[in-house]
């Protein structure tokens, strides 16, 4: 039965996803429920790297952008349909991780984050200068028309992001919990341990890089539709970077349900608060519970709430 | 009896008036009031709230209230797309206008454009080219050819000078505006035969620019045409005055010589420059109430890290909202096809002088002025609220003086 509950559970968010858009006309509702699913899988793909295996990755932003940009340069080429822009992404994005994990092979700690961060410059210039996707001036793509059986284009771009978060944290839990994310688990607590234990670090660092990469180019990869006009500004925010990395933080880093909860939470958190108070409280929110996590609960919630079963068994 | 129902009915019937009378019209928007254009964007909110408290002062539109419905979109356009539409859906705003700036105004489009509103806009550049949405309608006065009309003026007013200068350069940061403008730069250039000896793009991090004018320099431009932001304004002009350009005419698209705090910090190093701006204090753009709206707006700007002046957006936020007030009033509905024809078929008097819109919903034509700044003192603020600072030398319609020429000997 055990073995029967997750699927079981995803089936039933999809369903009810799919009841969503047949009930709720309110394309709103979609729209922010987008953003936080935007955020859920970047903060999933994030701990991947992040939490199992603990290499702190700066260039979020960047593997987000560069799934966005996948897509215009493929808009402008000729008009492909939606999943394969996903796919193209993913696959580009998994290349680049898969570059970054080899670069960077050698790098540690805070070395690997200053390379991430250094990647992220060196790819926003490139599209700063390829006037192909527009170049620094942005481009615009126009939604297309159809829809499938959805009644708007934001309702079907809800139900893409939901399949694609819920794929995202299938992958995540299968990680999690084999033998990979065992040596990943390895590798984050001691890596020349893990080394001399038999562990292939190499091999399972570049898994993970290129997964996490895939998984935060599929999540750009509808952007451009969502928004209308991409520039290398707004795609290349710092801001999605800073969501990515304390949404895990917050839920918890060392479990697969942590990035889930934390984006969940801080997510909806700060679509509320941009329509009730101000965005300006977004990022202080943000910053606040991230130092209160750190220092007060650095397991993070999924870390406390698994504290304190603990101790009532 | 039947009086007692008759005083009854009528009496509801007045209350029912009343009370339709006392449901305000509702303005939805989202606005830039943190992020990197947040300054402009406060500026703005500013300018509309004294439009809306004026309207409410004269009875509101339509008998009813004008209440304002927005939000902050933090200069990030993925915010654009859930905030209006939870202004359309949720607020169920009665009319909705645009954000600050081409980013934040092209995520809105396909949104407002499946609702079938008017989308009065705020300073986008050839926003509407991709989506030709025939309800857009934009304040800034860039024209038909935004790109072209940016760098005409300069590039005529330096045909015009005697002997023509022959050679030119052409300089942008790596970004949307400043390549748009450089573009056009060198549309222009060429159409009216210049030579370009130099055509380069600057990274937008850069910080020093000696570098850049001394690469400039040595090729020996007659003209130098600038397309940058406010902190490479700043630093192209110090680096000018450094290495000592000389240059016959220097300036042209440098956004951020515009606000107030700019001209005092660069003080005298300005004199001289040739550049675009939309508005400015003299004598041949003073339309009616544009003295009392920017009177208005320097009162509450105190204190609110704010253009203390507001000379260069305040008065176009002011005017879009003033088109779309009169709008209302004059066709005596909210029916967005009969206010779209509204803006369409009519000259609009404002604050920035009247406007008319053409193709794409931009200015029927180009207002951008060139002005040259002249005798500018060290550290004076003050200076720059009246005449004869910002002298404009281009176009002809609104000329308050001749251009001063070369730049630097």
């Amino acid at each position: 039965m055990r073995g029967w509950g997750f699927p079981a559970a995803c089936a039933a968010v999809v369903v009810a996803g799919l009841a969503f858009t047949e009930l709720a006309d309110n394309p709103y509702y979609f729209n922010a429920a987008y953003v936080i699913l935007q955020a859920l899988i970047m903060a999933v793909a994030w701990n991947i790297l992040g939490g199992f295996t603990g290499y702190v990755n700066f260039g979020s932003a960047a593997f987000f952008a560069v799934g966005a940009y996948t897509s215009i340069a493929l808009l402008k080429a000729a008009a492909v349909p939606l999943p394969l822009l996903i796919l193209a992404a993913a696959l580009v994005c998994g290349l680049i991780g898969l570059g970054v994990g080899y670069l960077t092979l050698r790098l540690k700690g805070v070395y690997f984050a200053i390379a991430t961060l250094a990647m992220g410059i060196v790819l926003e210039t490139l599209i700063n200068n390829w006037s192909y996707v527009g170049g620094a001036k942005g481009t615009a793509i126009l939604t297309p028309d159809k829809h499938l059986w959805f009644d708007s284009y934001s309702e079907m771009l809800f139900m893409v992001m939901l399949l694609l978060a819920l794929g995202s944290v299938a992958v995540s839990r299968t990680l999690s919990s084999s033998r990979l994310g065992r040596g990943l688990a390895a590798i984050r607590d001691d890596e020349v341990a893990a080394e001399c234990s038999g562990v292939p670090t190499l091999r399972l660092k570049l898994v993970s890089t290129t997964v996490m990469g895939a998984m935060m180019g599929a999540a750009g990869a509808p952007y451009p539709y969502f928004v209308s006009y991409v520039d290398p500004l707004s795609a290349f925010n710092l801001f999605i970077a800073v969501n990515s990395i304390a949404m895990p933080m917050i839920g918890g880093t060392a479990h697969w349900a942590g990035p889930v909860v934390g984006a969940l939470l801080v997510g909806s958190a700060q679509e509320v608060i941009t329509v009730t108070i101000s965005s300006e409280l977004n990022v202080l929110l943000v910053g606040i519970m991230l130092v209160l996590f750190i220092t007060l609960a650095p397991q993070g919630i999924v870390g406390l709430v698994r504290k304190h079963w603990k101790k009532r068994a | 009896m039947k009086l007692v129902r008759v005083s009854i009915a009528l009496a509801t019937a007045a209350f029912a008036g009343l009370a339709g009378a006392a449901e305000p019209i509702k303005i939805g928007f989202s606005m830039a009031l943190t992020g990197a254009l947040a300054g402009a964007g406060k500026g703005a909110l500013i300018a509309m709230e004294i439009w809306r408290d004026d309207v409410n002062k004269k009875g509101g539109l339509l008998g009813r209230q004008v209440e304002f419905v927005y939000y902050d979109d933090a200069t990030q356009p993925a915010k654009v797309p859930p905030i209006y539409t939870k202004l359309l859906n949720v607020d169920k705003v009665d009319l909705v206008v645009s954000s600050y700036g081409t980013n934040e105004i092209v995520p809105a489009m396909p949104i407002v454009m499946r609702s079938k509103m008017v989308f009065p806009s705020l300073f986008g550049l050839a926003a509407n080219e991709e989506f030709k949405y025939d309800r857009y309608f934009q304040i800034m006065p860039a024209g038909p050819e935004p790109k072209l009309d940016w760098s005409r003026g300069f590039f005529e007013l330096a045909a015009q000078q005697k002997p023509k200068p022959q050679t030119v350069a052409i300089v942008a940061a790596d970004a949307e505006f400043a390549l748009n403008a450089a573009a056009g730069a060198r549309e222009n250039a060429k159409k009216m035969g210049f030579k370009i000896v130099y055509d380069k793009t600057y990274p937008p991090a850069t910080t020093d620019f000696t570098p850049i004018v001394r690469a400039i320099q040595a090729t020996g431009p007659d003209i130098v045409y600038v397309g940058s932001y406010p902190p490479d304004s700043v630093g192209m002009v110090k680096a000018a005055n450094e290495v000592g350009l000389k240059a016959k005419m220097f300036g042209g698209g440098m956004v951020g010589l515009q606000f107030a705090a700019i001209q005092k910090n660069l003080g005298p190093l300005l004199n001289n420059v040739v550049n675009y701006d939309f508005w400015v204090p003299e004598p041949t753009l003073n339309f009616p109430g544009v003295k009392e709206f920017l009177a208005k707006y320097q009162e509450a700007a105190k204190g609110k890290g704010v253009d203390p002046l507001g000379h260069y957006l305040p008065p176009f936020a002011y005017a879009y909202m003033q088109i779309l007030g009169d709008a209302v009033q004059a066709t005596k509905s909210l029916d967005q096809a009969k206010i779209a024809d509204y803006f369409r078929k009519n000259t609009h008097d404002t604050v920035v002088g009247k406007v008319q819109f053409g193709k794409n919903g931009e200015w029927a034509t180009s207002r951008v002025l060139m002005v040259q700044f002249r005798d500018v003192q060290p550290d004076n603020l003050e200076q720059f609220a009246g005449p004869g600072k910002r002298v404009v030398v281009y176009p002809k319609a609104w000329k308050s003086g001749d251009p001063v020429f070369p730049y630097k000997q």
